[in-house]
């Protein structure tokens, strides 16, 4: 299939591209290893003091901050990078150097999207990985095969949401230029590192109904320590593909906004 | 679109002719021009700031998050009982004070002193008869009172939505003033003086980000120094990061008693006079070794 050959270019383009600068693998190690290690140190402060806070442990806690870092190694792997130069700063709706997607004989969604790659951002998935197993274990409890699948399909959900809230908001750029939209999806995004259940209610539905970042990394938790609800899961497929569909029509109605930077 | 032309500077007021004429009604239209280019004048001036500090309180609400967070997570696990001998009103408090404090100390330009050094904008720094460090020094003062009217008006609110607890007493109160002026200057002094090792190393901002994570764990943002467990705290009490952020906060939130606070002072003053003299052997060594890039 044509975008399948297209994603595989982009890939192999990065790759060159990020050989070219070595040292810029140590800088990225150690910014991975220093959000990795601030993460499982802050985890491990709070439950120091405290057994368990609204029934989450140490454990489903990790969980959680696992399923966070892997959302961000991906988000940085392959949406973020793209969409980043698209709506952020000096983005190419800004500058224009947007009318080159545009001309472009593919679907302009598709290219805006996963153009871009930063395969450094495996180092970031090995970690977050890594968090994940270390909370399988502490949890204990055999996973069955139903257990894993809950899990995987809960997390590809979350993956959806998380590129379909980033799509909405990039697609805000061009209503309004120059805002760094995807800068205030960053710091909301940083709310998803805790349960939603540890925040105040009025917070709690914020994070759920409007700018869901709770439930990315929320619901996969629940099912890696295997109290995810059935219904739940159901609902953040739902979700997944109700906000997917609502951010593209967002973006294609956006597009027509769109007037070029020159003259 | 037409806005953003605005913003470029590339907003012409075309009103030739105007003036020149006598007669009344080319006068009045003369004049009514006048007023509406010079009313769309102040409102793209007015926009392009309004860009500009969107941009300022953009950063600011993305610094306020993590401490923010905590707040939750905190106050959350204390429910209607204590962690550590702190109440949820206790921590609400303890990080409100926090946030502004983070923002009153954190050096924002820290991180463009690199790019002068790579980018030779360090020569007209020092074609000038004062020191570099007083470019630094002013986009400082500026900057932070652009992030101080985002800051403390949503702190404000964000009182009176979480109701904190502080029991505040003069010594405090007077104590906090040169606590927070201290940690300023360390955190500034100390920052600046990684930046400048861009003079050596192209890399040197990963230093920055590296002392980013450690004032994130040791300087009291994860969690109050008391609530740290044993090695974590020590750390905390003998780097100098606590003295960053950390120290001013436990003062006026009272956390120390008399000791603590004389204590807190002399690691506070000790540690800036290691960055003062750290700063001075770095800058005089690196300024011999600059060689400007470009024409």
């Amino acid at each position: 299939m044509q975008y399948l050959r297209m994603v595989r270019l982009f890939i192999s383009t990065a790759i060159q591209n990020m050989l070219a600068y070595r040292l810029n693998f140590w800088i990225s190690l150690l910014h991975s290893l220093l959000s990795f290690g601030t993460g499982v140190i802050a985890v491990e402060v709070l439950f120091g003091q405290v057994e368990a806070i609204r029934g989450w442990t140490l454990s489903s806690t990790l969980g959680l901050l696992g399923t966070y870092l892997t959302l961000g190694a991906l988000r940085r792997l392959f949406i973020g990078p793209s969409l980043e130069a698209l709506a952020g700063m000096d983005g190419e709706i800004w500058t224009g150097k947007f009318d080159y997607t545009l001309l472009r004989p593919v679907d302009v969604q598709f290219l805006a999207s996963v153009r871009l790659w930063q395969p450094l951002a495996l180092l970031d998935l090995v970690l977050g990985g890594g968090v994940l197993i270390a909370a399988g274990v502490r949890l204990g409890h055999t996973m069955t095969f139903a257990d894993v699948l809950s899990f995987l399909v809960a997390l590809a959900s979350g993956v959806a949401i998380l590129y379909a809230i980033l799509l909405a908001f990039s697609a805000l750029v061009f209503w309004s230029p120059g805002f760094l939209y995807t800068w205030l999806f960053n710091a909301l995004f940083q709310m998803a590192r805790y349960p939603v259940g540890l925040y105040p209610g009025w917070l709690r539905l914020v994070l759920t109904w409007v700018v869901p970042v709770g439930i990315m990394t929320t619901v996969p938790a629940q099912a890696l320590s295997g109290d995810l609800p059935a219904a739940t899961l159901a609902g953040s497929l739902a979700l997944a593909v109700v906000l997917f569909a609502v951010a593209t029509v967002l973006f294609r109605t956006g597009l027509h906004r769109y007037a070029s930077a020159s003259s | 679109m037409l806005d953003r032309r605005r913003n470029d500077g590339v907003f012409h007021l075309d009103y030739t002719g105007g003036e020149s004429r006598c007669d009344q009604e080319s006068f009045y239209i003369g004049e009514t021009m006048k007023l509406r280019g010079g009313l769309a004048l102040i409102k793209a001036t007015w926009l392009s700031w309004m860009q500009v500090r969107s941009f300022f309180f953009l950063l600011a609400f993305g610094w306020m998050i993590p401490p923010l967070i905590y707040l939750f997570v905190w106050s959350t696990a204390a429910g209607s009982g204590t962690v550590g001998g702190m109440t949820r009103e206790g921590f609400v408090a303890y990080y409100l004070v926090l946030i502004v404090v983070n923002q009153l100390t954190y050096s924002q330009t820290n991180w463009t002193v690199g790019d002068v050094i790579r980018y030779g904008g360090m020569s007209s720094l020092l074609l000038r008869p004062l020191s570099p460090v007083f470019d630094a020094l002013s986009s400082e003062v500026a900057g932070k009172v652009v992030y101080l009217t985002f800051v403390v008006p949503v702190t404000a609110v964000l009182a009176v939505i979480l109701r904190p607890e502080l029991h505040l007493t003069l010594r405090n109160a007077l104590a906090f003033v040169p606590a927070v002026a201290l940690a300023w200057a360390l955190r500034f002094l100390w920052g600046y003086s990684l930046a400048l090792l861009a003079f050596w190393a192209t890399q040197a901002d990963a230093l920055l980000a590296l002392q980013d994570a450690l004032i994130f764990l040791l300087a009291g943002q994860v969690a109050p120094t008391v609530l740290l467990p044993g090695v974590l705290r020590t750390a905390a009490l003998v780097l100098p990061f606590r003295y960053m952020v950390g120290f001013p906060v436990e003062v006026l939130s009272g956390q120390l008693d008399r000791v603590g606070l004389g204590v807190g002072f002399a690691y506070q003053v000790g540690w800036l006079t290691v960055a003062l003299v750290a700063f001075l052997v770095i800058w005089r060594a690196g300024v011999r070794r600059y060689s400007a890039v470009g024409g």
